[in-house]
């Protein structure tokens, strides 16, 4: 098989945006004399689509085509067994673990990768396409959709812009969107903030992140892998806190700045992408931090996993005293979070970290409530809880790099 | 507001910006650099000096010599060339090129943009007889040191020769070679000519990275100066080879207590523990460097100084005996390889060869495995300094198609001849021509 195509992972280099740009003009045009040209949206999607998925990649390609077959299928049968009236718990249970099971494969495969699942081999963006399935399952539970088109749904799934890393959308705020241009003068007002985006998108990821994540990262690194060794022991070293500072840095501009690019991706072709960054270390405490961070990831869990859980718990009465049944909730949330960015224990850690702190966090909050008035609460307060919510987290962050993992034991 | 202005209001500072930044980098900037900073580029071995044009050009023109080498040049202790020639203020100062994997294609194509300054120059190249497996150049290494502004300046400079078809086509077999440029090469490689659209946009994008190579390639130099002057100190304030020597052994003596091959204490600890140890054992007794793909691109090599006429002195260093016994490489292959390299040197007159590879058991001569250290650098020295003492000659070669070829690639071993003996290389000749 000849692999010798041109290959473009999104957003990866300068040039990609010339490409995306020329090719975004018609529909930029169209849309500002309010037509939406599907047909072109189509064609340029599955360009950019295959140059994600074709050369070397074209397995992926594969999986991704089979795996969508799986998840249609899926939702098609789950919404006209809901459509027949009926719902059983084990029914609904089945479908979603069902669509959970090829990114649970694939992340027990990457864990092991000695050993081959036959079959199973992961695409870029599996797990952001998984969250949008399950929702949608989810919510035809609920009855919160009773109808889903075909089209739309595929649309809604292999949206270009968003596929590889997020934001999440939401199903039913996609369909609304997808099939109408917006009025002239909102468009204009979406193009102004598309550009803007764009450039943020550009000095957080071109010029930040990569100062921290390509020019300092590997030398300290170095450094702290060095003098940790020399130092023995547990291996700790001055460069070991700056490697903290510094992972966290690259890691808020270049997830920041990916997501900044597809949300004004989106805007330029007319569909308001939920933002997925909001000034998160600006946070006061840990729970205002999630609020902040990766948001549509932290909403996604909190609707479909936190929220439903406790729902659960409280309906067969599982625990009764409602701090206890948070508590436990926040470790499950996280848990499985942590499970989910990979089987390591270091993403495991990371997630009962949080779930820790949160759970801390809301003790002190509860501890502040009882004695309302004898606290101080003023500027120096804030600054302080800004400092101690963003030390906390860049520590988590240290945790998730998995750098103790190679400094600690040689392995990545 | 109406919105078109608005409109304007949003593209129009996009545009300007773009406009600007096309001005920016295709105007023909000069650019000087500083002594300083010349300095540091020569002793960083950093990859963005490697594949720029303007800072080599620059320091060429003051005094600098290019060593062509790979990892041995960063083995820096106080005999190293860079240490010796600040110490005793000689009138050249080493500007390192190469690093770990930089082989002979590399290296050819780093030597694009400095034919002009090298003309009638001097060069030392160090030849390792690791860089010839079977396959030559590691595609992978080969990324690294890739340079897409030489690759432009090979492909708008190139003819319809043996020459450059042959380079053409080795970098078509570089997956780091893309777009216009791969295009280009494909037209090289087939010994046609450019049409004026290639010629245009290839022009153009040489000069954007011209530009880019003038105003960033003194980003991120990695400053060894201090480390130079400190280890300088070491030496004795005279220069004597046998003072020279002493320090060397101390040195050696000092840094090499930890293990009976000879190794580098740092270099042992980091690279080579118990697992590796056991792994090496033997692994390397099927290696065969007299038959590879890389005398065609070390013949690349030759032919570009050849048209520069520099006058080149070539140092073949050895391989730590002791490691070469543990890891089970042949001595009697290696010195075949090494027969041979010395043959494609002579035969088309680059004479000035220092061949060191027999000494690789000599106390103290290599730093660790295979990179040469302080006993060798005094070695080094040696054939530099009254290299360097000569006058600048114009040198004319006579290169030969023949060693592109897949015959002599692929030719267990050539012995010596007697390059006065007129009558063995006629009768090769003869068989050269045939081969070619």
């Amino acid at each position: 098989m000849n692999l010798d195509f041109i290959n473009l992972q999104p957003y990866a280099n300068p040039q990609y945006f010339i490409y995306l740009m020329i090719a975004l003009i018609p529909m930029i045009i169209g849309l500002y004399y309010g037509h939406r040209f599907k047909v072109y949206e189509a064609v340029f999607s599955l360009v950019f689509l295959f140059l994600i998925f074709d050369g070397i990649k074209w397995r992926e390609g594969m999986n991704l085509i089979i795996y969508l077959v799986i998840q249609f299928v899926l939702t098609f049968a789950y919404l006209h067994y809901r459509k027949v009236g009926k719902n059983k718990t084990w029914v609904f249970c089945l479908a979603v673990i069902l669509a959970i099971a090829p990114l649970a494969l694939v992340k027990v495969q990457t864990a092991m990768p000695q050993k081959q699942i036959p079959g199973v081999l992961g695409f870029l963006g599996i797990s952001y396409i998984t969250f949008k399935t399950v929702q949608v399952i989810m919510e035809i539970r609920d009855g919160a959709i009773k109808k889903v088109n075909p089209i739309t749904y595929l649309r809604f799934l292999l949206f270009f812009p968003t596929i590889s890393s997020g934001p999440i959308d939401r199903y039913r705020r996609f369909a609304k969107e997808c099939d109408v241009a917006p009025a002239r003068d909102q468009y204009v007002s979406d193009l102004g903030y598309a550009v803007r985006y764009l450039f943020q998108g550009f000095l957080y990821k071109f010029v930040l992140g990569w100062f921290f994540g390509t020019y300092w990262l590997p030398r300290i690194s170095r450094s702290a892998l060095i003098v940790g060794n020399m130092n023995g022991g547990l291996k700790l070293s001055w460069w070991l806190v700056a490697y903290m500072y510094c992972y966290s840095m690259y890691l808020f501009f270049d997830f920041a700045g990916y997501s900044l690019f597809a949300v004004a991706i989106s805007y330029f072709m007319g569909i308001h992408t939920p933002m997925n960054f909001n000034k998160p270390f600006m946070s006061k405490n840990i729970k205002e931090f999630w609020n902040r961070w990766h948001m549509t990831l932290s909403f996604w869990f909190r609707d479909y996993i936190y929220m439903r859980f406790t729902f659960f718990a409280m309906k067969k009465k599982l625990i009764k005293n409602r701090i206890r049944l948070s508590q436990v909730s926040y470790l499950l949330l996280f848990g499985i979070m942590g499970f989910w960015h990979g089987l390591t224990w270091y993403y495991i850690v990371y997630g009962i970290f949080h779930a820790l702190a949160i759970i801390i966090n809301d003790s002190w909050l509860r501890f502040k409530k009882k004695h309302k008035g004898k606290l101080p609460s003023n500027r120096f307060t804030k600054y302080f809880a800004i400092f101690v919510t963003f030390n906390v987290v860049c520590f988590s962050f240290l945790i998730f790099s998995g750098f103790l993992s190679q400094l600690w034991f040689g392995w990545k | 507001m109406n919105n078109k202005r608005r409109l304007w209001q949003i593209f129009g500072p996009v545009l300007c910006a773009f406009i600007l930044l096309l001005v920016v980098f295709l105007l023909p900037w000069e650019r000087t650099f500083s002594k300083d900073s010349v300095y540091q580029a020569a002793n960083s071995q950093t990859t963005t000096i490697f594949k720029g044009s303007r800072m080599k050009q620059n320091a060429y023109q003051d005094g600098y010599v290019p060593f062509y080498g790979s990892s041995e040049l960063s083995r820096m202790d106080p005999l190293h060339p860079s240490v010796l020639a600040e110490k005793y203020h000689r009138s050249y100062r080493p500007f390192l090129l190469g690093g770990p994997g930089s082989q002979s294609l590399a290296q050819f194509l780093g030597m694009q943009g400095t034919a002009e300054q090298l003309k009638n120059k001097k060069a030392v190249v160090i030849v390792s007889p690791q860089w010839f497996t079977k396959r030559g150049q590691d595609p992978n290494a080969f990324s690294l040191y890739y340079s897409p502004l030489q690759a432009c300046n090979f492909i708008l400079q190139a003819r319809n020769t043996r020459t450059d078809r042959y380079a053409a086509k080795r970098f078509l077999k570089m997956p780091e070679v893309k777009g216009i440029i791969k295009s280009g090469m494909k037209t090289v490689a087939r010994g046609g000519k450019l049409s004026t659209i290639q010629r245009l946009a290839l022009d153009g994008r040489r000069r954007m990275l011209n530009n880019e190579d003038k105003f960033f390639s003194t980003f991120q130099l990695r400053d060894r100066i201090q480390k130079i002057r400190a280890q300088g100190k070491l030496l004795p304030d005279k220069y004597s080879i046998a003072g020279l020597d002493r320090v060397a052994d101390e040195q050696a003596e000092k840094h090499t207590n930890s293990n009976d091959f000879g190794i580098n204490n740092v270099f042992y600890k980091k690279r080579l523990n118990k697992r590796t140890l056991d792994r090496l054992k033997g692994s390397q007794r099927d290696f065969d460097y007299t038959k590879s793909a890389e005398y065609g691109d070390f013949e690349l090599m030759l032919d570009q100084f050849a048209k520069q006429h520099t006058n080149v002195l070539f140092i073949i260093p050895p391989v730590n005996a002791k490691w070469s016994e543990y890891t089970g490489l042949s001595q009697k292959m290696y010195q075949k390889a090494v027969s041979k390299i010395k043959y494609q040197l002579r035969s088309q007159g680059f004479d000035n060869i220092k061949d060191l590879s027999k000494r690789g058991a000599q106390q103290h001569f290599m730093e660790d495995t295979i990179h040469l250290g302080w006993r060798g650098w005094v070695a080094v020295d040696q054939a530099v300094r009254p290299f360097m003492k000569k006058a600048n000659l114009p040198y004319n070669y006579n290169i030969h198609n023949y060693f592109y070829s897949k015959k002599w690639q692929r030719k267990p071993y050539a012995a010596l001849v007697n390059i006065t003996d007129k009558n063995t290389l006629k009768v090769d000749q003869k068989d050269n021509l045939k081969g070619n």
